[in-house]
């Protein structure tokens, strides 16, 4: 099957029901999307699939075909991090690290939805399970790439 | 002899120095003189640079070819400054902090520091996790840092990385800038007192001529220093205790960083584990081997003596090759274990006499058993709890003829090499072991069976590199658990607040006697030594006129480990609302019960009034408080959490508020985080975490059932760290045991209602 990652169209010839998870780890070895639980409990795969936080462990990649998929290795464009990867690094928000792919993931997902989001809307979006609770520092960069991504807009605009 | 080892706990207090001595179990338990017995002869090895008492260059140990200044630092021409840190880095920031150490020295910036994790040899043993003392292999060890150091454990747990690493890497930095500028006086003729370094170079005082320390490194790799220089003042630090930003955040907001799942290898394959279904049982035999083995993208199904596994080219073929086999077992007689059972046991261990009274002071059945007194009793319980770390447990290993290659996230890189020796029988000096990043560790990546299962596997695929996985549900079944505990208390206290008789008798497995057992069977204690599994009950320091501390061992072939903090992760929970219970009875305000107890320990008092201050105590705001003490580690917590009431039963925690004293402190912003995910950790098993049994199996299979504190519970956190000049303490576990005391201090502030068995929300509780 032909998948639409990161902007490049790969063919992949795996079993129709081979969730996009595996697909992306083990055939493709981009390991950036990790697995927590493969059962949709834990966020870890998350993708943005058509621009939506999607999470990967349970979505058959045949489910993706025809669809964007991007992954965290694409967040950085030609190098430079997004304002939601320079806000996870100015408020030193991972310690392992595992979930961080995931977290991002949702933290695009939402933003690209409500670019200035309230507490409530954090809560509602990021239900991805961080074991070393790094939550707090998850808000607080929400918060700054908010503002950072409405500054780059006026800029541009 | 209890009392012996509790007041030279509080005796350290004043001092900044050394910790408990030799010669007893160790506050961890981890090692004693009697275990040491069969190692006595190792003493000999001579020739190791390492035990040397002069500060000499090192061969370039796990450093491999170069110019080494020690077993530390590589300078290359090009003036990148490698920086070996044996230490697992697994959120805990130790990438970052342990260069720290050095790069203040050195006098180097943190950019231009690269890490890498070495190989396990002798200069890296974490000595400090077997001593408790602080080590200096510059100045020289003691005979017995020397026994330990000749059969080195190179792990990372214990919150010990900065205390074992905080003299050494500082010597390590500074004798390596004392060798360059000798190297450049030596080169210019001049005077070494001539010579400054900064910032990478050398200059040359006299005519401020420069060099790079890449120009110098050759030179100076062959010098030896008659003496140590000098360490930095604290005031004159400039990198240790700054706020640096992490080495390791960058690639981890891009996805490329490696954490053991994430190898790959060329020709490599995946195995998934199944594990027996019993505890402690055995798959005797796989009944559908030839059927799954035919499967599309399936190599093999080998079965090992820990359980069988389906090799395969990708992770999800395996695992659903796993999930199809069907197995005969063994259970090994442990098919009837369950929770019910578990709990009846726990209760009839407390009435029994104890195996052990680490503390007895006074006569606390007489103030007890006298009519006069009104005893406040009562008796707390805590279940299993699973690590789950969010990376599910996995290890690749290649085995060949003649040598084996090990890539994983473990804690202890000395235990890797061990294990595939045990399993493959190749010498260790064939066996090369990569530490990759650690997706969370907890004490269970500490833990060899994981190795030992991925080296039994890739031992049927001679020259294969094979990844060994254990699914989520896998990972959840076959952890090594904090151990579920019953503590009982019964106290006398006084109409003037004073406690009279402080009687605790608990009930739950030996942890370092399971976990030792099967890291390093001959120096496991017996259940009578086991300090760790009494730790935070034993060494309170409120002043008690009469207290008794007794323990009682289950006995029960489930295997239980180091989970972070732990036998603190409970006995916090137990002694800290004990304490408030007492409060209560007294009729007196919690804070200032505590505080009126605190007379000889200044450092506890001035955490505990801080904590109140940061935590708004008192406020009449419709809030509900609840405040909770507690060391740990070396390091002494408090924490106020802060409660709106949103319904019945139903709260939100809205704030926690937490200061810690862990004497000197190396990255503050690393201290906080840790502070804020111990929390957190502490929550989620406050809240939520449960392992049950039955028919001698685990219920719990994943997330679903194995809940976590999230974003939207999850508290604002405060932290203040304590400034003083007392030798560093840890910060990776301290900040989780006050979390569950303060937390069901504040419930019972809000409710009347004491929550005296966690998880929380079993009791009818909801948070939002
Ligand atoms: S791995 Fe997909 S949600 Fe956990
Ligand atoms: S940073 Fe470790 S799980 Fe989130």
């Amino acid at each position: 099957m032909e998948l639409n990652i990161n902007g490049t169209v790969k063919t992949v010839d795996v079993e129709e029901s081979m969730p996009l998870l595996w697909v992306l780890r083990d055939e493709l070895n981009m390991t950036g999307t990790k697995y927590g639980c493969g059962v949709s409990a834990c966020g870890a795969c998350s993708c943005l699939i058509d621009g939506v936080a999607t999470r990967t462990c349970t979505l058959p990649a045949s489910a993706a075909v025809g669809k964007t998929i991007k992954t965290i290795e694409a967040i950085a464009s030609d190098g430079n991090l997004s304002a939601v990867q320079k806000a996870w690094i100015q408020h030193q928000v991972p310690q392992c690290g595992y979930c961080q792919s995931g977290q991002i993931i949702a933290a695009e997902g939402l933003l690209d939805k409500t670019p200035n989001p309230t507490d409530d809307d954090i809560d509602t979006a990021m239900t991805n399970i961080c074991r070393c609770g790094t939550y707090q520092r998850v808000r607080e960069a929400i918060h700054t790439a908010a503002k950072w991504r409405q500054e780059e807009n006026s800029l541009l605009g | 002899m209890a009392d012996q080892r509790n007041k030279s706990e509080y005796v350290q207090e004043g001092k900044s120095k050394k910790r408990s001595t030799l010669g007893k179990w160790t506050r961890r338990g981890f090692i004693g003189v009697g275990g040491l017995a069969g190692v006595g002869l190792l003493v000999g090895i001579g020739g190791n640079a390492f035990l040397n008492k002069k500060v000499r260059k090192y061969s370039g140990l796990g450093m491999g070819e170069g110019d080494s200044m020690n077993a530390w630092i590589r300078i290359a021409p090009d003036n990148t400054i490698t920086v070996a840190v044996p230490r697992a880095e697994m959120g805990q920031g130790v990438y970052t902090s342990l260069p720290q150490l050095i790069a203040e020295e050195l006098n180097v910036e943190m950019s231009s520091i690269k890490v890498i994790h070495p190989q396990p040899e002798a200069p890296y043993s974490n000595t400090f996790m077997l001593t408790q003392e602080e080590p200096n292999a510059f100045k020289g060890y003691s005979m017995m840092e020397k026994i330990l150091a000749s059969m080195p454990l190179i792990a990372t747990g214990g919150s010990t990385s900065i205390p074992d690493g905080f003299t050494n890497l500082r010597y390590a930095g500074a004798t390596a800038r004392e060798m360059l500028k000798a190297a450049a006086a030596e080169k210019w003729g001049i005077d070494v007192k001539d010579c400054r370094s900064e910032k990478g170079h050398i200059i040359n005082s006299g005519n401020n001529e420069k060099l790079t320390y890449g120009q110098l490194a050759e030179a100076a790799a062959t010098i030896n220093l008659d003496g140590l220089p000098e360490l930095k003042k604290k005031e004159d630090w400039t990198i240790i205790g700054k706020p640096v930003q992490r080495l390791d955040i960058p690639e981890k907001v891009t996805g490329s960083a490696t954490f053991g799942l994430d190898v790959r290898l060329d020709d490599m394959k995946y195995a998934v584990i199944r594990h027996p279904s019993t505890i402690g049982g055995k798959i005797t035999s796989i009944k559908n081997k030839e059927d799954i083995e035919g499967r599309a993208g399936i190599e093999k199904v080998v079965l090992t003596e820990f359980g069988a596994a389906v090799i395969a080219n990708n992770t999800w073929r395996a695992k659903n090759g796993a999930l199809a086999l069907r197995f005969e077992e063994d259970d090994a007689g442990n098919g009837g274990i369950n929770s019910t059972q578990i709990s009846t046991e726990l209760t009839d261990i407390l009435d029994k006499d104890p195996i052990a009274t680490p503390v007895d002071t006074g006569d606390v059945a007489a103030i007890l058993s006298d009519d006069k007194n009104q005893v406040i009793e009562a008796t707390y319980e805590v279940p299993y709890l699973a690590h789950a770390a969010m990376e599910p447990l996995n290890c690749t290993v290649l085995v060949d003829s003649e040598s084996a290659e090990a890539w994983v996230g473990h804690q202890g890189s000395s235990i890797v090499q061990n294990m595939v020796n045990e399993i493959t029988g190749l010498p260790k000096a064939n066996i090369k072991v990569n530490t990759t990043y650690l997706g969370g560790g907890f004490g269970r990546r500490a833990e060899p069976d994981f190795i030992r299962k991925a080296a039994a596997v890739a031992k049927e695929m001679p020259g294969v590199p094979v990844q060994t996985v254990f699914t989520r549900e896998e990972d959840m079944q076959n952890d090594m658990y904090r151990p579920a505990a019953k503590s009982r208390f019964k106290a006398v206290v006084e109409s003037s607040g004073e406690i009279a008789a402080w009687d605790n008798m608990m009930a739950l497995q030996s942890v370092s006697n399971s976990a030792i057992g099967r890291i390093m069977p001959a120096m496991a204690p017996s259940p009578a030594k086991d300090e760790a599994t009494i730790e935070g009950a034993a060494n309170l320091p409120y002043i008690m006129k009469n207290q008794r501390v007794a323990f009682g061992n289950h006995d029960i072939p489930i295997q239980v480990g180091f989970w972070r903090s732990v036998g603190s992760s409970q006995n916090a929970f137990f002694t800290e609302c004990f304490m408030d219970e007492c409060a209560h009875a007294a009729g007196k305000d919690p804070f200032e019960f505590r505080q009126s107890k605190l007379a000889n320990h200044p450092r506890f008092k001035a955490v505990l009034e801080k904590a109140a201050a940061l935590g708004n105590w008192g406020a009449q705001d419709g809030k509900f408080r609840g405040i909770a003490l507690h060391k740990s580690f070396g390091s002494i917590v408090g924490q106020v959490a802060t409660l709106s009431k949103v319904g019945d039963k139903s709260f939100k925690i809205d704030h926690f508020s937490c200061v810690i004293d862990c004497g000197m402190h190396v990255n503050p912003d690393t201290v906080e985080a840790q502070m804020e995910g111990g929390i957190v950790f502490g929550l989620t098993a406050a809240l939520h975490g449960e392992i049950t049994w039955d028919d001698g199996s685990v219920n719990e299979l994943n997330f679903p059932q194995y809940d976590m504190v999230r974003m939207n519970v999850s508290p604002k956190v405060d932290v203040h760290i304590m400034d003083n000049e007392f030798y560093p303490g840890g910060v990776g576990e301290p900040g989780t045991p006050p979390a569950a005391p303060a937390l069901c201090n504040a419930l019972f502030a809000a409710t009347g209602e004491r929550v005296r068995r966690l998880p929380i929300i079993k009791q009818g509780y909801t948070f939002s």
